[in-house]
């Protein structure tokens, strides 16, 4: 019976996966028009989608960029976001930027960053870093703010220099917040990465979507909806799963993604 | 004497709720701002109650988790084309995808507003003699206000970016729309005036909403 209970909770998200399929292939059969395919039909293209090497380099491309601007955006952000959780001048001198920013649609840059330096890799990449670096920044400022002041007090009568500190006491304390704010860029990522792809038409899994609803090719279309959001799921469990390997040590959190700014 | 100050403080919050969403639909009727910014009252009302709902009954909590856990990292502009089809290209499609957009946030902080609420707390209104379906309302949903007012307020900010990208996508109409025709015809300047417009709106949203949530917390301790 425990063994179970154990298996079930392990496949509900699973279980949910192939619940929603399923209601879409009901409604599809219900509602029976052309623009809607049904479940099936949009699973059966999946794999003259992978395929295509084509539509494969687009995809790895797409998958490139944003590991790219993610990698970067996470290297910068922490940092800066650690610093001004711990010095109130630098919290004072970013806070305000960072406030102003945090409403402007990054992918809403596109058109304006197309013009400055092109349709290339370059200004999709600094779009996903853009969309990234504000939650990683807040995430880890938030954290960096969180350290129990004693921990350094500490390590500094040990004899830890101030860059000591913030590395071996700062980062360790605040990285489940760091994170869990990693885990929202991640899906930010993506959401950037279909956008920016679909603003600029060159390449990408968001150009092959908004490609195919624009020729009415509407089983590659709801074929692209599954791959985009298998990749989005798959990313979320491995960093959760990845997340929980780092911060084994911290009280078991909330194992749900809590803020999708 | 509690439970009435509670009702009436809740009853007095809701003026200047009903005062913005009145607002709203004034803004909206004169037809400026962009019309889809409309879905987050009806993201909220669900937000909240599926939030709550889980958080209370551990059977929809068994329902909702995988769901939402499924539902919550995925990319909902992908889903826009689905919703273009199903939907057509007027309203519809674009608030569909933004109440999609701004439900989780709003959900997920209710829910984890709602499990966090002191044990205590309940025990000491069922103490009191709170019949058992006020407690929802009386205990638990003021104690889960700070965390809902929160993902409300991520919510707005989330929904003004979606809503300006979907005009860009469809661009039959809003701010989105300006910027894309400003891009088509290389007018770099215009393009600056949506984009800085949509950001002025998302500020001054997430100001008042910052203020209302100051405003109906006042009582609470450090919020």
């Amino acid at each position: 019976m425990m063994l179970l209970r154990a298996v079930v909770t392990r496949l509900a998200p699973l279980l949910a996966c192939l619940g929603l399929l399923g209601i879409w292939q009901v409604a599809a059969l219900i509602l029976d028009t052309d623009s809607f395919p049904t479940a099936l039909d949009a699973i059966r293209a999946i794999p003259a989608i992978l395929g295509d090497k084509e539509s494969l380099i687009n995809i790895l491309a797409s998958l490139r960029r944003m590991a790219i601007g993610f990698g970067l955006a996470v290297m910068v952000s922490i940092p800066l976001g650690l610093m001004m959780g711990r010095s109130r001048g630098v919290a004072a001198f970013f806070n305000p930027l960072l406030m102003i920013i945090y409403p402007v649609p990054k992918a809403a840059l596109m058109p304006i960053i197309m013009l400055w330096l092109g349709v290339g890799d370059v200004s999709k990449t600094l779009v996903i870093f853009l969309g990234v670096s504000l939650p990683v920044i807040y995430h880890s400022f938030e954290g960096g703010k969180a350290v129990e002041e004693k921990m350094l007090w500490s390590g500094a009568a040990m004899g830890l220099s101030a860059a000591q500190r913030m590395i071996r006491i700062v980062l360790p304390a605040a990285l489940p917040e760091i994170l869990t704010g990693c885990r929202t860029g991640l899906v930010l990522a993506l959401i950037t990465m279909v956008t920016s792809e679909m603003i600029a038409r060159q390449s990408g899994a968001g150009n092959i979507l908004f490609n195919a609803l624009d020729m009415g090719q509407y089983d590659t279309v709801f074929a692209m909806i599954i791959i985009i959001g298998a990749m989005g799921i798959g990313l979320d469990a491995a960093f959760e799963k990845m997340r929980g390997r780092l911060v084994k040590w911290s009280e078991p959190r909330f194992d749900l993604p809590l803020s999708f700014s | 004497m509690k439970p009435r100050a509670v009702t009436s403080d809740v009853l007095l919050g809701m003026v200047p709720i009903a005062l913005l969403i009145g607002l709203w639909q004034a803004i909206d009727s004169f037809g400026y701002a962009p019309v889809s910014l409309l879905p987050p009252p009806g993201a909220v009302i669900l937000g909240v109650g599926i939030g709550l709902a889980a958080a209370v009954s551990p059977a929809v909590n068994a329902v909702v988790r995988p769901l939402v856990r499924v539902l919550a990292p995925l990319p909902k502009v992908a889903l826009y084309p689905a919703m273009l089809l199903l939907l057509g290209f007027g309203h519809e499609s674009k608030i569909t995808l933004v109440a999609a957009d701004a439900l989780f946030p709003i959900l997920l902080a209710t829910y984890y507003g709602a499990s966090m609420v002191e044990q205590k707390l309940i025990w000491s209104a069922m103490a009191a003699g709170t019949p058992h379906g006020q407690i929802l309302f009386k205990v638990v949903l003021p104690a889960a206000a700070p965390s809902i007012l929160t993902g409300c307020r991520i919510g707005l900010v989330i929904s003004c970016i979606v809503v300006f990208l979907a005009e860009m996508i469809t661009s039959t109409d809003g701010l989105g729309h300006v910027l894309v025709t400003a891009a088509r015809t290389f007018q770099a300047v215009d393009m600056f005036v949506p984009l800085i417009t949509i950001s002025l709106l998302g500020l001054v949203l997430n100001g008042l909403l910052e203020g209302l949530r100051s405003y109906l917390l006042r009582g609470f301790p450090e919020v």
